[in-house]
């Protein structure tokens, strides 16, 4: 797996507000790497910088091989779909798709222009459009001509900055799929920007967790499962995300603050933190089980909100160590108001660092 | 007792009639400010082609024989031709066009330039130069008149006009910067980014995929411009002696000479305001949109 984008040390300040800070990234030939990440996160920039639309303060970009740091937006032969506006009033919808076709560095004749509008066009179930004002476009087609503008050309890499996110549930889960599929038969290289997590590693092979202007992890979402980085990772991937817990270590155990439950420090493997103050336990909520208010062993929370979610519901429990969320099944006699318990897992949790939300050390469960 | 579905047709019945009657009181009320807006320059229309009798008769005569006079005398025409009432227009009404409309057309491209750059491109001090951009027209004429009059003097300006293209250039590229930097603030960044992405020069994106999209606005700031450049009176009367002079200081000039000739100064009225009419004319469509464009903003 060779690499086509590799991102390194970007820094970028607007007045003075850092939005990327020493971003590191790797995109590989053939892949989706999807870039999740909360707004303001600094998805954008770093896409703005891949194409060479900003000027960069700091750090390399490197295109399939080549150092691009400093070349010209036009010879980087990448497209990009932005979020909002995408079709340029002036053209129709032929002449948006076959903008890039036109243009002085991407020019084709008129017969292969034709040929490649019509296939994409085609591939993208839009050939009854082409004649269309972009005026007259509903907001789902504007997205489809955007992607099929951006597709034409067969880029080395595509962009896509939260192409789906304005469109409704039905239509982004829709026009995910093709993308998906246009992929599959293309094997474009995509870099796609999203805040959307269910969207993220519904479509990619690799997703990138962004906040604060760096990029703090990256890889498969079952490798993110197994070991999240940081603190910051845990909240922004899982559904609901992971459940966090003041916790502290004491007499070779570690204990959550305010529960019965003890866990002994030797299933945390080598804690790196002697010990003591200031620690974060994290696990995904799937691990964690509810039960009946005083069961023996379980730990006292009270249900705060319940979310319809159709088949299931979304229980929100607060606790004395802090509050976490946990789908359970639409069956659940919980009802917003009640106290109920929750039981820690023997295996499957994290250590954190409070101060700096780095990962100490993941409980395996192995005795001492 | 009323049944209650009668109640609610009453009260429907009743609703409709406020709508009504509002309708028609709005309607009334267009109508006064139509003619208020109107009626001015339907005075000066029929009192251009009134003869001084019929002009000064009390009450007003709206039906009278037609006299041209007034108009033969401001194009120095006809029976006025080469007497001493003929005003002659005509030199000024060429200086005037030719000022207004080279004026506007340069001030509209240079501020739709810096406009332009202004929008999408920071540079030191760029809060500084708009201020100082904006603060061209905080001035009233009268206070720079004199050394407008003093430097043009010197270099040769005064009574050309070269002279009062400059002073309407000077006076509106201001505004026109301003008014086009809100109608490009409001074309996203990303028309731009698109085109160079896709292979094209910025250059190409400003003028085949951007000004299209501002037409509107570059016809309102036309507008504009135009008018100011137009009406522009206390300059073009310092400036000008012989050459140069404008449609407006020619018509306050004819004035003095033999008392005040009402029919010549309502026909040069007349002749004065169509120009602007059929400008704005032809420019009603953009404009419109321009307007609401700018207060829009992103669509």
């Amino acid at each position: 797996m060779s690499g086509m984008l590799r991102l390194e040390g970007l820094r970028k300040s607007y007045r003075g507000k850092g939005a990327l800070r020493g971003l590191d990234l790797d995109v590989a030939d053939n892949e989706i790497f999807a870039l999740l990440g909360p707004t303001g996160a600094g998805k954008s920039s770093t896409l703005l910088a891949s194409a060479g639309l900003i000027d960069l303060d700091a750090g390399r970009v490197h295109l399939a091989g080549r150092d691009v740091t400093d070349a010209d937006p036009a010879s980087r032969d990448v497209s990009i779909v932005f979020e909002g506006f995408n079709l340029l009033p002036v053209l129709d919808v032929k002449d948006n798709i076959a903008f890039a076709l036109r243009s002085p560095a991407y020019r084709e004749d008129d017969g292969e222009i034709a040929r490649r509008v019509g296939r994409t066009a085609e591939l993208l179930r839009i050939s009854h459009l082409l004649d269309r004002d972009v005026g007259t476009l509903s907001g789902g087609e504007r997205q489809r001509v955007a992607i099929a503008r951006a597709l034409v050309r067969r880029p080395k890499l595509f962009l896509l900055d939260e192409p789906l996110s304005a469109l409704d549930l039905k239509l982004r889960e829709g026009l995910r799929a093709e993308l998906r599929d246009i992929h599959r038969r293309d094997r474009s290289t995509m870099l796609y920007a999203t805040h959307d997590y269910h969207g993220a590693i519904a479509i990619a092979d690799r997703i990138g967790i962004i906040d604060g202007g760096v990029v703090q992890q990256s890889g498969t979402i079952e490798e993110i499962f197994s070991l999240p980085a940081n603190v910051l990772v845990g909240k922004l991937v899982g559904s609901p995300a992971m459940a966090f817990f003041d916790a502290a270590i004491a007499d070779g155990h570690v204990a959550i603050k305010g529960s019965a439950q003890r866990m002994p420090v030797a299933g945390f493997g080598e804690v790196a933190r002697a010990g003591g103050e200031g620690l974060v336990y994290g696990v995904w909520p799937e691990d964690i089980e509810i039960t009946a208010a005083g069961t023996p062993g379980a730990n006292a929370g009270s249900v705060y909100a319940l979310d319809n979610r159709g088949f299931e519901r979304a229980v929100q429990v607060e606790t004395a160590a802090g509050s976490f969320r946990k789908v359970v099944p639409h069956t659940t006699s919980l009802k917003q108001g009640d106290a109920c318990g929750f039981v820690l897992p023997a295996t499957g949790g994290f250590l954190f660092d409070r101060a700096t939300g780095r990962r100490l050390s993941q409980q395996d469960g192995s005795p001492a | 007792m009323v049944p209650r579905i009668d109640r609610a047709v009453m009260t429907r019945s009743k609703t409709s009639a406020i709508d009504h009657a509002g309708r028609w009181l709005l309607f009334g009320l267009l109508i006064v400010y139509t003619l208020y807006n109107l009626g001015p320059i339907f005075w000066l229309i029929i009192s251009s082609l009134k003869s001084r009798m019929d002009l000064f008769a009390m009450p007003p005569k709206l039906i009278f024989t037609p006299d041209f006079s007034g108009y033969q005398s401001v194009f120095g025409v006809g029976a006025a031709a080469g007497t001493a009432s003929a005003v002659g227009v005509f030199d000024s009404l060429v200086n005037s066009v030719i000022v207004s409309v080279t004026g506007t057309a340069l001030a509209v491209f240079l501020g739709t330039l810096a406009g332009y750059v202004c929008s999408r491109f920071n540079f030191l001090g760029k809060g500084d130069f708009m201020f100082f951009v904006l603060s061209t027209r905080m001035l009233p004429p009268v206070a720079v008149l004199v050394f407008y009059h003093l430097m043009f003097a010197r270099l040769g300006l005064a009574d050309t006009r070269t002279g009062l293209i400059l002073v309407a250039i000077f006076a509106n590229v201001g505004l026109a910067t301003w008014i086009m930097k809100g109608f490009f603030d409001g074309v996203p960044k990303e028309v731009e980014q698109i085109a160079i992405v896709n292979g094209y020069t910025r250059m190409y994106a400003f003028t085949k995929l951007v000004l299209p999209m501002v037409k509107g606005g570059i016809a309102a700031t036309a507008g504009f411009c135009f008018i100011f450049a137009w009406n522009e009176f206390a300059f073009a009367s310092i400036l000008t002696t012989t050459q140069a002079k404008t449609l407006p200081v020619k018509i306050s000039a004819a004035s003095g000479a033999t008392g005040i000739e009402w029919t010549q100064i309502c026909a040069a009225g007349v002749v004065l305001i169509v120009p602007v009419l059929i400008f704005f004319y032809l420019i009603r469509k953009h404009l419109l949109m321009g307007m609401t464009f700018g207060v829009l903003g992103r669509r």
